[in-house]
């Protein structure tokens, strides 16, 4: 199993802010293109064009399904993009060479075009995360991939055995077996608190985030309006 | 006086010690803890520029607070803002600042406070349509949600409008589409800040329209 | 057991290895990983005179007060634990003593440290029903979050913490609300409202931000709930 190399990238690139508010910039250079998140450029520099591609069409809308990616290219000369997910959290980069990386849709950050990002492969695995807005998108090629976490990033190297809960997967390499389950039961499901845990068998690298959505949510949820009902 | 700002740049707070006889004014509730015998007066904003329009439009609360140190000792009180993120402390003397509403956390009592307008696309990008103006002599506290990164422009540059969190007054601020309209508000982008001439900007590396937006697409 | 505390004061986890034969004891939800062998049991706690139907209605608000015990297998175990908030950690050791902490900052200890969640200190100053406390009895380690950075502050003397901001204190210590400021309108204007006074010898400690207020100030920009 190839791990991926730490220290080789295509673009330039810097990461401030570590590990709360992970800030990347990318040195994009003359004609070249960034695919970026949809609405996480924070700053960039007059020269960059910016073109919008739905990834999976209207989808969002309808399903909450979707990944939206735009392009950022330097048609007027080299230029400096700077990206902001809107998450608090930390991000990291890969530079695949032929490998493949499982990634949650929404820890996407950005790549460049040598990197193919499918949302629908083969076995895909529908409900691998509780609720519908958190797929695994499957990343493989040549290229810079960035992706961030949700709260602080924990690189853990399986070698054997390892259970994880699924809200705080970030990704994962090609190679390793996986299998979603219940930590023991329905009653630890409800009462425990924790919800689907994924079993991690074999050699890679799996990254995990500090944070879950789930409990962010719960928490906000108080605070949010009220609909009025007239 | 003395000042440190712990817990950078994810929990910034302020610790301001006083001296005998030294006052720090702070937006409400900014207060974490305070020496017992530290005296604390509420004054009506509207001192500054107003009071009424800052809050339905600039973002700031009505009150600001006074903590004065009466006593003979040095005293401590600890101030923060109500978001999690970064907080900068800068020395003006006799200058202007510009900053976003709702940036501002503390001040000593030689620099006051003004709104300035900041424009109908500032209002349409949900930032309000003030942009709070400092001016005179002494220490300013700032901060917003997300890490603080300082910039220096020279000669033009693109801002996500909620990611600007202050600028030098020199520098020349103007809103505009992010790309085509189409790709405005497909692109999630939407209205951007051209910022022309040559001066600093403070940005802020994560926004709370952001966060909203992706806490929305789980709710 | 060996605690580390990682990636504080923004988004702390807790790196906690847990050897054979021990027992550690956490809130509900707060498992991020754990070592393929460890063993979970849930137990519930009663919170005061509320029943399941309460602690139901406490689950839905944000709060798990379901405690889960990690045994690890022959050889020990790893469990890494999160929070609901980003904030810091700590880890204090109990020694013979009693450690009443927020209760929602209350994430792990040793299994023979008491959890008592019937501390009624506050509860004739403070009707707010959303905050409760936990007094953390006896000996052993223990974990606890903030929202925001902790700071200590030694009170020898009196000293004012904004109620909000208060993470654990000593049980040594005396408090009682006040009014910040000298007078009620300063107290009504000028947001503070209530403060808390402690007096006497002992720690309280801090934390640098008020998640309701964090609340309140993103709580507008999100999309309306039904009622």
């Amino acid at each position: 199993m190839t791990m991926v190399e730490e220290d080789k990238y295509e673009f330039q690139y810097s990461i401030d802010c570590k590990p709360d508010f992970a800030f990347l910039s990318v040195a994009i250079p003359e004609s070249q293109t960034l695919k970026v998140e949809a609405s996480a450029m924070a700053t960039m520099d007059t020269t960059l064009k910016m073109k919008t591609r739905m990834k999976g069409g209207f989808g969002r809308f309808l399903t909450g399904e979707s990944l939206f990616i735009n392009e950022f290219t330097a048609e007027y000369g080299p230029g400096q993009i700077q990206i902001a997910p809107g998450s608090p959290g930390d991000m990291d980069h890969v530079y695949l060479e032929g490998q493949t990386i499982f990634l949650q849709n929404s820890a996407y950050v950005a790549s460049t075009l040598g990197v193919e990002i499918e949302t629908k492969w083969q076995g895909f695995m529908k409900g691998f995360f509780s609720g519908e807005s958190l797929f695994l998108i499957r990343c493989s090629g040549n290229g810079d991939l960035w992706f961030n976490t949700y709260g602080a990033m924990i690189k853990i190297d399986v070698d054997g055995e390892y259970i994880v809960d699924t809200g705080h997967i970030v990704a994962f390499t090609e190679g390793l077996d996986y299998s979603v389950s219940s930590v023991g039961g329905y009653k630890s499901l409800f009462l425990s608190g924790e919800g689907l845990v994924c079993r991690f068998r074999g050699t890679g690298t799996v990254w995990v985030q500090t944070r879950q959505v789930a409990a962010f949510t719960s928490w906000v949820w108080p605070f949010r309006p009220v609909e009025s009902s007239d | 006086m003395k000042t440190e700002i712990p817990g950078k740049p994810s929990f910034a707070y302020i610790n301001v010690d006083l001296e005998p006889g030294e006052s720090i004014v702070a937006e409400s509730d900014a207060m974490t803890s305070m020496a017992a015998d530290l005296d604390m007066k509420a004054s009506f904003n509207g001192g500054f520029f107003g009071g009424l329009a800052k809050k339905f439009l600039g973002g700031e609360s009505l009150f600001v607070n006074t903590y004065t140190n009466n006593t003979s000792e040095p005293k401590r009180v600890t101030l923060v803002q109500a978001t999690p993120g970064d907080v900068v402390e800068i020395d003006l003397n006799d200058q202007n600042y510009c900053l976003q509403p709702g940036a501002y956390i503390a001040s000593t009592p030689g620099l006051k406070l003004g709104v300035k307008w900041a424009g109908f696309a500032s209002w349409i990008g949900k930032e309000g349509l003030f942009k709070l103006q400092v001016k005179g002599t002494g220490k300013l506290f700032y901060g917003a949600y997300g890490g603080l990164l300082e910039k220096e422009v020279d000669g033009e540059f693109i801002v996500d409008t909620s990611h600007l969190v202050a600028y030098e007054p020199q520098l020349k601020l103007k809103t505009q589409l992010a790309g085509g309209i189409f790709s405005s508000f497909f692109s999630g982008e939407g209205l951007v800040t051209r910022i022309e001439g040559k001066g600093k900007i403070i940005i802020q590396t994560r926004s709370l329209s952001g966060l909203a937006e992706w806490t929305n697409h789980y709710i | 057991m060996d605690v580390k505390i990682l990636h504080g004061p923004g988004n702390s986890a807790a790196r906690v290895w847990v050897n054979p034969g021990e027992c550690l004891t956490a809130e509900g939800g707060a498992m991020i990983s754990m070592s393929g062998d460890m063993n979970i049991q849930t137990t519930t706690l009663k919170r005061g005179k509320g029943g399941f139907l309460k602690a139901v209605k406490r689950m839905l608000a944000g709060e798990n007060f379901f405690l889960n015990h990690y045994t690890p297998g022959p050889a020990g175990g790893e469990v890494l634990l999160a929070t609901t908030l980003p904030g810091d950690m700590m880890t204090y050791d109990l020694d013979n003593e009693s450690l009443i902490v927020q209760g929602g900052s209350f994430v792990a200890c040793e299994e023979q440290v008491d959890v008592d969640l019937s501390w009624q200190g506050f509860k004739s100053f403070l009707a707010d029903d959303s905050m409760f406390w936990i007094n953390l009895k006896g000996t052993g380690k223990t974990v606890i979050n903030s929202f925001g950075a902790i700071y200590p502050v030694e009170v020898d003397g009196e000293y004012i913490v904004d109620t909000g901001h208060i993470v654990a204190f000593n049980e040594t210590l005396q408090f009682s609300l006040t009014k910040a400021g000298g007078s009620w309108a300063t107290a009504i204007f000028g947001g503070e409202g209530l403060v808390c006074k402690f007096q006497g010898t002992g720690t309280v400690w801090c934390q640098s931000h008020n998640s309701n207020n964090f609340g309140s100030t993103l709580g507008p920009m999100l999309r309306a709930r039904q009622g």
